[in-house]
């Protein structure tokens, strides 16, 4: 690197320099900065950069014109908006969309409400240090298990026969088994507990972090003002995970709307088409049935709806970088 | 949980316990019991799985299924697929992320600040939206149904949340060391080797374990890039399985009871760098 070429002791006076008009420059609680050969960091940034460039951006082009294009006949030929006019009258988009909306937000209500529960819950005082650890790592487990696995074991306690069925026929006394993933109407709903099963555990180590780091002083004092656990949690819990809460609901919302595998494994967006999201909607038109122009055209509507939800979110990101919420 | 908080006040610090462990515990079994089943189920005697009442007794376990699995070469070259797409992929994403991780947090660049908002939202690009250009531009580039073009697409949706976590790691690291390492006559390269690498560890082992599970259990960019047994993952294998021998369940369980040996494993080494990478992210 360039660096060899440097000279040490001339190093540290222009980085204090350097320091000193950086600190002004972004005000306090930075991370401070090498001060040496500022345009170095390209170096190191860059092969991530181009990376994105040709993997993720150039891509990401490419859907925005392979919409407008139809490739299924061999020969590509411009079709301009006319994908986006049939998506328009297409009863199954709408379809998708209603069913995508079901399930982002009561799968992210769930996520969060389990993940604040079970994180209060390890962040009380333990008299086993060890046997907390434990549990946090036990709770953790079924997000470490892929979508493919959860799928197959959620489908075996969702069996007629299955363990589920046995506790409602066998101990519950009912006549018929209960088709989970069978009935229009209960299948969502089944589909929605599986997701929480298998991703609340992120989110709970996410908001334990931020309990953790509510510093002490703030409970004292509350309840030396004689502010009792609901009072707390309410006024000094949620407003200091405030931020927290705002990143990991846009995230969840992201991350929902876009599973495919789970849907693939559980339903295949059936019964009647009552578990198919805007996702699978994509999948499904441009992978099982070839229509790649159809497809590219709903992705690009879902990016539209995600960008615009993506700048609100780093919006708010931003003026918390202002306020000194955080600090990225 | 909160009525405990007042308990401890009213009642002492005993029923607080009793109160929290229970609950704790409670929780950890109703969420454990798919997993406790699905083990079951790969190991019990055949047609036991879906009986009245479901059987449990332990001295009656077979590991025949997941032994004739393992036997059966197929299902071996999807293991050694999903570990080739797995390590690569780890390999890609710790390596481009540490360096932009370092670029990140130790130099002040012109366009710094927008290069990170877009790597924030490259991370929350979501698979689905781009499997259509993929699947055709990997059919032109040649890399349609190869383990290379999954290593490639898999490390550019890991890689955003790799350099996130690891920026926050080396932020909370000092300067001051690598600058006194560099005075003390070392470049650039050798005070990132020296000082800065060994200091991060934790943190690239807790991102390196969530690299790993991430692309040893992705589904959809490999059923969209590839057809045949020779590049396909273990997931691909499982959703296969699962199509062809429907009623089979203990062979499907034992299956995925395979899939999942590796990751319960790593999990259960690391988990402490994990949780605490995930963790420190969050305050930030």
């Amino acid at each position: 690197m360039r660096d060899e070429g440097t000279s040490p002791a001339a190093a540290p006076a222009t980085g204090q320099e350097t320091m000193i008009g950086e600190r002004t420059a972004t005000g306090p609680g930075r991370p401070r900065r090498l001060p040496w050969r500022q345009m170095n960091g390209y170096y190191f940034v860059g092969p991530a950069i181009l990376f994105f460039l040709f993997v993720s951006i150039f891509p990401l082009l490419r859907t925005i014109q392979m919409s407008l294009v139809d490739v299924e006949a061999g020969v590509p030929s411009f079709v301009g908006i006319r994908h986006y006019a049939n998506l328009v009258q297409d009863p199954w988009f709408w379809n998708s969309l209603s069913n995508v909306l079901t399930f982002t937000v009561s799968s992210v209500i769930l996520h969060i409400s389990m993940g604040m529960g079970l994180a209060l819950l390890l962040n009380e005082e333990w008299f086993n240090t060890t046997l907390r650890n434990f549990m946090r790592g036990l709770l953790i487990l079924p997000w470490v298990f892929s979508t493919a696995s959860s799928g197959l074991m959620w489908t075996l306690l969702y069996h007629p026969f299955g363990l589920l069925n046995y506790m409602w026929v066998g101990l519950l006394g009912q006549e018929a088994p209960i088709e989970f993933l069978a009935k229009p109407g209960l299948a969502m709903a089944s589909v929605v507990a599986v997701n929480t099963w298998k991703s609340y555990p992120f989110y709970m180590i996410i908001i334990l972090g931020g309990l953790q780091a509510i510093p002490a002083e703030i409970y004292e004092a509350a309840k030396v003002d004689g502010a009792n656990a609901w009072k707390r949690f309410w006024h000094v819990t949620l407003p200091q995970l405030r931020p927290i809460l705002i990143a990991i609901s846009t995230i969840d919302i992201i991350t929902t709307v876009g599973h495919v595998d789970l849907i693939r494994m559980l339903t295949r967006g059936g019964p009647l088409r009552s578990t198919e999201t805007v996702a699978y909607y994509i999948y499904k038109t441009a992978l099982l049935d070839g229509n790649l122009g159809y497809g590219a055209a709903v992705s690009t509507l879902m990016l539209i709806m995600l960008a615009i939800l993506i700048i609100l979110y780093l919006r708010v990101l931003s003026q918390g970088d202002e306020a000194g919420e955080t600090s990225f | 949980m909160k009525r405990a908080s007042d308990f401890r006040f009213k009642h002492g610090y005993l029923i607080h316990q009793i109160f929290v462990v229970t609950l704790t515990t409670l929780s950890a079994i109703v969420i454990l019991t798919p997993v406790v089943w699905m083990i079951n189920a790969a190991m019990r005697p055949i047609k036991e799985v879906l009986t009245y009442p479901p059987q449990l007794d332990p001295s009656q376990l077979t590991f025949e299924y997941m032994a004739s699995l393992i036997e059966n070469e197929l299902y071996r070259g999807y293991f050694v697929n999903s570990s080739i797409i797995a390590l690569s992929t780890l390999t890609i994403v710790i390596v481009l992320g540490l360096l932009a991780a370092y670029g990140f947090s130790r130099f002040k660049m012109a366009g710094g600040r927008i290069m990170l908002l877009g790597i924030m939202a490259l991370l929350m690009l979501p698979t689905v939206t781009l499997i259509v250009p993929y699947f055709r531009l990997a059919h032109l580039a040649g890399l349609y149904d190869t383990r290379l073009g999954l290593i490639i697409v898999n490390s550019a949706f890991i890689l955003p949340i790799c350099i996130w976590l690891l920026k926050g790691y080396m932020d909370a690291i000092p300067v001051d060391l690598e600058e006194a390492a560099m005075i003390d006559g070392c470049t650039r390269l050798q005070a990132l080797q020296k000082i800065l690498v060994p200091l991060a560890v934790p943190g690239i082992v807790g991102t390196g374990t969530f690299a790993f599970i991430f692309a040893w259990n992705e589904f959809l960019l490999a059923v969209t890039l590839t057809d045949t047994p020779d590049a396909q993952p273990l997931t691909i294998g499982l959703a296969a399985f699962f199509g062809q021998f429907v009623r089979d369940w203990n062979s499907i369980m034992a299956l995925s009871t395979i899939t999942s040996i590796p990751l319960m494993i790593i999990f259960v080494l690391f988990q402490r760098w994990v949780v605490q990478g995930m963790t420190s992210g969050a305050v930030k």
